[in-house]
């Protein structure tokens, strides 16, 4: 009889297109892949556990850090949900300064994962360039907030620095430069011919998959599943004008095209934010209370959900935290790669699924 | 010294492969030393190479506190790289814990305890040209003469 799997592939913990450890076990006969499963928990800090009878002023930096790549979001839906409990209004310009800043490191962290897919498709020139955008993009979260990667920017009711008008105008300077070398970018990925070789009709989702595997974000985007994108909910979104970008492709390049276009998306809301950027304070104050909710934010993988408990002195009792690549890279594992023609177009799928293992493990 | 050290010297010198491994952070000094490659900083002007495999690396850059699964497969790794090797420790993660060396933690920090480290780069993160330096200044140091030292 007639073996049906031929060989079992591992690929990982540590692999060169990979930022962070992961296992995957592919199952292949010849170069197609049957069936695919995921290892997880080389990452596992338990920084839940951390958490859990310390005071807000702490779980605060370490909410930061349960992921580097998108800790602003991290941040700044740890002292929404903080708001939420104990009821504390915030100071209509120290919210615009929030999406300032939030959306400064979606689009950091929307070029690193075009990078790394740029990099694993072996594409090294573009990726370079994205690369080397996203540094300028970083210089002006520095100037903004004081820091590249673990900013701290937001406190429960406001934030910390405001913004200078001549920070302001050398931020939009640098924006135009972005968008300019964007459209470029773009440009080159839309239209090389290699590229869509290596990304066209791979990796395949479709719309019911999406759904029925709960994806989230872009790759739920990707493959059309309208009003999936939590910043329609946000107040403060909402007064900007916010719409959802949604593609219907549902391959690797539908899925970092949604990104390529959701930098584009972030300029536009910057500098809407500068130009109807409200005076006035920037802190509020206001006192933690006990409390207990669950609240949710668009990071720039999908949803980000934190569930918080309090008491009276402002200590974080419980808490539990609901990232958004956990799904992504699931359904990436049963659905995108089941099927590939290619053990090479493995990588790049799981690249494409734009996965972030240290925010699913904690 | 002979002429041949010389020449391995100066070689070895602009050739550094790089390979880096996460045991456990939370991806700011993974991404830190991933700009390191960006064309602003541009890590290959001094002869760098990153390619994370750990069969032709000369330096190992460890970046986080080691969590369970790292404890026996972060010395596996350290095994197969070739001598000379160095391991460069990135970040607070590794020399302290940082943030996660609390009560509860599953981490058990520092990298020490695992495999030797030759020098430690502070910060959360550091800065991409602190890595850089950090990587220029400690490989002459191991490999210089490296032959006559065995002797």
């Amino acid at each position: 009889m007639k073996k049906s799997v031929d060989v079992s592939i591992p690929l990982g913990p540590m692999h060169p297109c990979w930022k962070e450890p992961v296992r995957l076990k592919c199952e292949t006969a010849g170069e197609r892949v049957l069936k695919t499963e995921m290892e997880l928990g080389y990452m596992k800090k338990g920084i839940e556990r951390i958490m859990r009878g310390r005071p807000w002023q702490e779980v605060m930096f370490l909410a930061e850090r349960v992921c580097g790549i998108c800790s602003v979001i991290h941040n700044m839906v740890f002292i929404e949900t903080m708001e939420e409990i104990s009821d504390i209004a915030v100071p209509p310009r120290a919210a615009y300064l929030r999406v300032v800043v939030n959306e400064l490191d979606r689009m950091a962290s929307h070029l690193i994962a075009n990078f790394s897919y740029c990099y694993t498709i072996e594409h090294e020139t573009l990726a370079m360039y994205l690369l080397n955008t996203r540094e300028i993009v970083l210089d002006n979260l520095e100037r903004i907030t004081g820091s590249r990667i673990n900013t701290a920017y937001m406190i429960p009711g406001g934030v910390r620095f405001d913004l200078l008008p001549e920070d302001a105008a050398a931020m939009l300077a640098d924006l135009v430069k972005v968008e300019e070398e964007m459209k470029r970018y773009v440009r080159i990925f839309e239209t090389g011919p290699l590229i869509a070789l290596r990304s066209k009709g791979i990796g395949f989702m479709s719309h019911e998959e999406a759904i029925r595997a709960h994806t989230v974000g872009p790759t739920a985007r990707a493959s059309g599943v309208e009003d999936s994108d939590l910043r329609l909910r946000h107040p403060t979104y909402r007064a900007l004008g916010f719409t959802q970008i949604t593609r219907t492709e549902g391959d690797n390049f539908a899925r970092n095209m949604v990104r390529f276009q959701e930098v584009f998306q972030s300029i536009d809301l910057i500098r809407k934010c500068i130009e109807t950027l409200p005076e006035g304070p920037i802190r509020g104050g206001g006192l933690c209370k006990a409390g207990e909710t669950s609240y949710a934010g668009e990071a720039p993988r999908g949803e980000l959900t934190y569930t918080i408990k309090t008491d009276e002195y402002g200590r974080v009792v419980d808490i539990a935290i609901r990232t958004p690549s956990i799904m992504n890279i699931e359904a990436c594992a049963h659905t995108m790669i089941k099927g590939a023609t290619s053990i090479a177009d493995v990588t790049s799928t799981f690249i494409s699924s734009d996965p972030c293992v240290a925010c699913n493990e904690r | 010294m002979s002429i041949l050290q010389d020449i391995k010297n100066a070689v070895r010198s602009r050739s550094i492969h790089v390979a880096y491994v996460d045991v456990g952070s939370c991806n700011g000094c993974d991404i830190e030393v991933l700009a390191c490659l960006a064309p602003r900083y541009d890590i290959e002007q001094y002869g760098i190479y990153v390619h994370n495999n750990p069969r032709e690396a000369d330096v190992l850059l460890v970046i986080g506190s080691v969590t369970p699964q790292w404890v026996d497969k972060l010395r596996d790794i350290w095994d197969k790289i070739p001598e000379p090797k160095v391991a460069v420790a990135i970040g607070n993660c590794p020399i302290s814990g940082c943030v996660y060396a609390r009560r509860g933690t599953l981490t058990s920090p520092p990298v020490e305890k695992y495999i030797p480290i030759a020098a430690q780069v502070p910060g959360c993160p550091p800065r991409p040209t602190e890595i850089l330096n950090a990587i220029l200044s400690v490989a002459p140091l191991i490999y210089k003469d490296y032959e006559e030292k065995q002797l």
